[in-house]
């Protein structure tokens, strides 16, 4: 039997604050994606086809819808006798003191004798918090080619969007496929390039032993912003591969809602059933969900339905999640409505996302007219009593868990409702 | 670790089920599929599972591959553990019986050791072909209170119907003073739902007493309602048995319809997802721009683009533009091409209907089929397992293609009423 050659370690513990109140009670990794899935299905999924076995999360922000949602692992096939998934949280050293992670590269640093345990090869760290289909196991083959001691994952972007990433000036060396990192900017104000990191990485184990050793007389524990300039600046073999293909950044509500609208059409950009996307059925029981119900008024188009949906109104451009009931009259559009929110009678629901469970009484309206054009989303919190008649703005965020005294008849575009 | 003395439960998982057709074909009837994600005998676990009971045997013998996948270790109902377990019980070659399961009570006979090592007061026969769902908790109290025997699980059926069940007549404690196995003149209405709760000891002088005493309903019960404590356990609430294509359509088309008394979710109906071809690894059902669907149900994986109206679809089905899907039963990754027309037909899994076919045409839905008269005289026209319909071809009422068709195998393009392939 063959052991796993590599380690994964997926950073999964932090909020996104610009994700708003998606993000109060579950990091981002854990935010529903794509009508039963969550965000870090993606990068589960891609380890999977990979076919790298040996995972750790490092997680430390309301682990828990995290914690429930991976389970045993078994979604991902993640478990036998040299494959399993790993939950690392942070935890009280010998002193007995708290120690929160304080940045991706400090949180490594902190299980690294859970790495040194498994004696990789080589170690992989990833974001969960990206949409995207990717072949590590290629990419791990390139990094041996090189014999490289750190290979990063990039793809082109808009120049205009290039100040968000990690930038890099990659040589010619191997052209299509990828080159030598001539110089790295994090986040640089003026780009030069357009290759931004992915936030894949492929690292020779000792070096990042070293690095990490290293980076701790540092006061800033981050990947992208310290170990990988610290391996520059030590001259290391840092390799650039360039991967094409889709990539969900989604940091803002904006990019999240555009994400979820880039699954729906005739040739989506995310391609659930082609990229092999698996989820965990047991997480919120929808495996025992039923097939959805179109009822004789409903009326459903351009738009994702998962099992355990009834629909009895109007429901266009949109992605439900299991458990969500539109009543008749309903009309939504351009949405997303997460796990088991119910929709009353004669609503209108335009460019909105709601977190699960709320219930939407009659007549409540979110956003502007049917059939005209939204520029912001509005956001609901879960948990929410939205009362008949409710007129909700463009681009309001509601908090989650409101008590019936909180709430007002009107709620002006871009009000945020606490 | 105490062992719970909680009832047995075994489950007649054996029948052909030969009337419906194709679908039993490479299948059980326990294991034919229904409403889009689950199999018949979904039911009775999930109802064993939800009454509490732990400890489950699955008789079988026809055709038992396919539902020994989808039982697998049975996880989906909660039986796997230290003292909870469902075991598949084949027929097997012992010392006196080398032979198949002769009836009912053969079946249990045959499996005596089983029950000999569960220790349990009490022992649950149930039949794993019926869509109810029901308490058997309940009807282990009532058992004890009535400190009976046997108790059977009765309900009232419409006099028409009485002819295909086991008939008793109570007194007014419910006690069965008079039993009739399938009568041709009816005396009641009471039927049998094949559902006994044995006290054990009983069940075990019982079956060794005469040998020769093969089925629950034509010899083991008429002797004990005449020497010992039978009561009825009357059931009110939605049950079918779904031994015919017609009863298996409607009961398909009552999941759908509004206040039909059935509902596999709120009943916690659950089912192996993991088994073949299921929900687990398929993404949320697609509807295209010019999907028209109504009154139907739609599994995950689904990619609807033309119209569905009144029917069940499975995970995986495809339904191209300009098709329309009329009162059928579609399984697991059927595709339906371009402007096809399929109504009332079943389809069994990855049935391909090329564009332009229509799939039953014409109105003469009493032109019964000629080869099975007595399966297929209401117009619904069967497709078996991974079947073509060529493009253009018209099929129409009553009709059977079987398995497997490829296209050279149809004769032209037409199928007329009544007729098999």
């Amino acid at each position: 039997m063959i052991k796993p050659s590599t380690l994964a370690m997926i950073l999964a513990g932090s909020r996104v604050d610009e994700l708003n109140v998606l993000t109060y009670y579950r990091p981002k990794s854990a935010v529903p994606f794509g009508g039963f899935a969550r965000v870090i299905d993606f990068a589960l999924s891609n380890l999977l086809h990979s076919g790298i076995e040996q995972i750790a999360i490092l997680s430390q922000y309301r682990s828990y819808s995290l914690i429930n949602h991976i389970g045993t692992g078994a979604a991902w096939d993640m478990i036998g006798r040299y494959r399993g998934i790993s939950i690392l949280p942070p935890f009280k050293d010998n002193m007995d003191q708290a120690d929160w992670y304080r940045g991706s590269a400090d949180a490594v640093y902190k299980n690294l004798d859970f790495v040194e345990y498994h004696k990789p090869e080589e170690i992989l760290i990833l974001s969960g918090d990206h949409i995207y289909k990717m072949d590590y196991q290629d990419m791990i083959d390139y990094h041996h080619r090189k014999d490289a001691d750190l290979t990063i994952g990039f793809i082109k972007v808009d120049i205009k969007k290039a100040h968000r990433f990690g930038i890099a000036a990659i040589d010619d060396e191997d052209g299509e496929q990828g080159g030598r990192v001539v110089s790295y900017w994090e986040k640089p104000e003026s780009p030069q390039t357009d290759w931004a990191s992915l936030t894949v990485l492929v690292f020779r184990p000792e070096v990042l032993y070293r690095a990490l050793e290293e980076n701790q007389k540092s006061t800033s524990f981050e990947f992208g912003r310290d170990i990988i300039p610290l391996l520059m600046s030590w001259d290391c073999r840092v390799y650039g591969y360039k991967h094409k293909g889709y990539w969900g950044y989604t940091r803002t509500v904006e990019e999240y809602w555009q994400s979820n609208m880039d699954l729906l059409g005739e040739n989506p950009l995310i391609d659930m059933e082609a990229w092999g996307l698996r989820t965990n059925l047991e997480h919120r029981g929808i495996r025992d969900a039923q097939p959805a119900l179109i009822q004789d008024s409903g009326v459903v188009h351009n738009s994702l339905v998962y099992n355990g949906c009834v629909v009895e109104g109007t429901v266009k451009n949109s992605i439900l999640f299991p458990g969500v009931q539109i009543e008749k009259g309903a009309v939504v559009e351009n949405s997303v409505l997460f796990f088991n929110n119910h929709i009353g009678a004669d609503c209108c629901l335009n460019k909105v996302i709601t977190d699960v469970n709320s219930v939407f009484g009659e007549r409540v309206s979110i956003g502007p007219d049917i059939g005209t054009v939204a520029d912001r989303v509005s956001l609901i919190g879960w948990n929410n009593r939205v009362p008949d008649g409710t007129i909700i703005g463009e681009g309001a965020t509601i908090y989650p868990n409101l008590t019936a005294e909180q709430w007002t008849k009107y709620i002006k575009a871009g009000e945020v409702l606490k | 670790m105490r062992v719970k003395k909680e009832a047995l439960v075994l489950l007649l998982a054996g029948g052909v089920g030969s009337r419906l057709n194709i679908l039993v074909q490479n299948r059980a009837k326990p294991a034919v599929p229904f409403g889009g994600l689950y199999r018949i005998i979904d039911f009775s676990l999930s109802n064993v599972m939800n009454s509490g009971l732990t400890k489950v045997g699955v008789l079988t013998q026809y055709k038992p591959l396919s539902l020994m996948t989808h039982l697998g270790m049975g996880e989906a109902w909660d039986f796997t553990g230290r003292s909870r377990g469902v075991k598949i019980l084949p027929p097997h070659t012992g010392f006196k019986d080398s032979d198949w399961y002769k009836g009912t009570a053969d079946a249990v006979r045959q499996n005596i050791d089983f029950l000999e090592r569960n220790p349990a007061d009490e022992v649950v026969i149930l039949s794993g072909d019926h869509i109810y769902h029901m308490d058997f908790h309940a009807m282990l109290e009532y058992h004890r209170f009535k400190k009976a025997d046997v108790t059977v699980g009765m309900m009232v059926v419409p006099m028409s119907e009485i002819h295909q069940f086991g008939a008793g007549i109570i007194d007014n404690e419910n006690r069965i003073i008079d039993w009739e196995e399938k009568p041709e003149n009816p005396k009641t209405n009471l039927a049998s739902m094949g559902i006994y709760v044995f006290d054990r000891e009983y069940l075990l002088n019982t079956l060794s007493r005469d040998r020769a005493e093969n089925d629950f309903g034509m010899h083991i019960l008429p002797r004990a309602i005449e020497n010992d404590n039978v009561f009825a356990y009357p059931f009110y609430g939605y049950w079918r048995d779904v031994g015919t294509i017609q009863a298996y359509w409607e009961a398909n088309m009552d999941v759908i319809r509004k206040n039909s008394g059935i509902s596999p979710e709120l009943w916690g109906i659950r089912t192996n997802t993991e088994a073949s071809g299921l929900s687990a690894d398929r993404p949320p059902a697609y509807f295209g721009d010019k999907a028209s669907v109504s009154c139907s149900m739609i599994s995950a994986g689904c990619r609807i683009r033309g119209t569905v109206h009144n029917s069940v679809l499975a995970p995986g089905v495809v339904v191209e533009e300009g098709a329309v899907v009329k009162d059928s039963i579609l399984f697991t990754d059927c595709v339906v091409e371009k402007k096809c027309v399929v109504d009332l037909t079943i389809c069994d899994k990855r049935v391909r209907i090329h564009e332009g076919a229509v799939v039953g045409a014409g109105s003469n839905h009493g032109f019964a089929n000629k080869l099975q008269p007595k399966h297929l005289y209401t117009g619904i026209s069967l497709i078996g397992k991974e079947a073509v319909v060529p493009s253009g071809v018209t099929i129409g009422r009553n009709c059977i293609i079987n398995s497997q068709t490829k296209e050279e195998a149809y004769p032209g393009q037409e199928i007329a009423d009544g007729e098999t392939l």
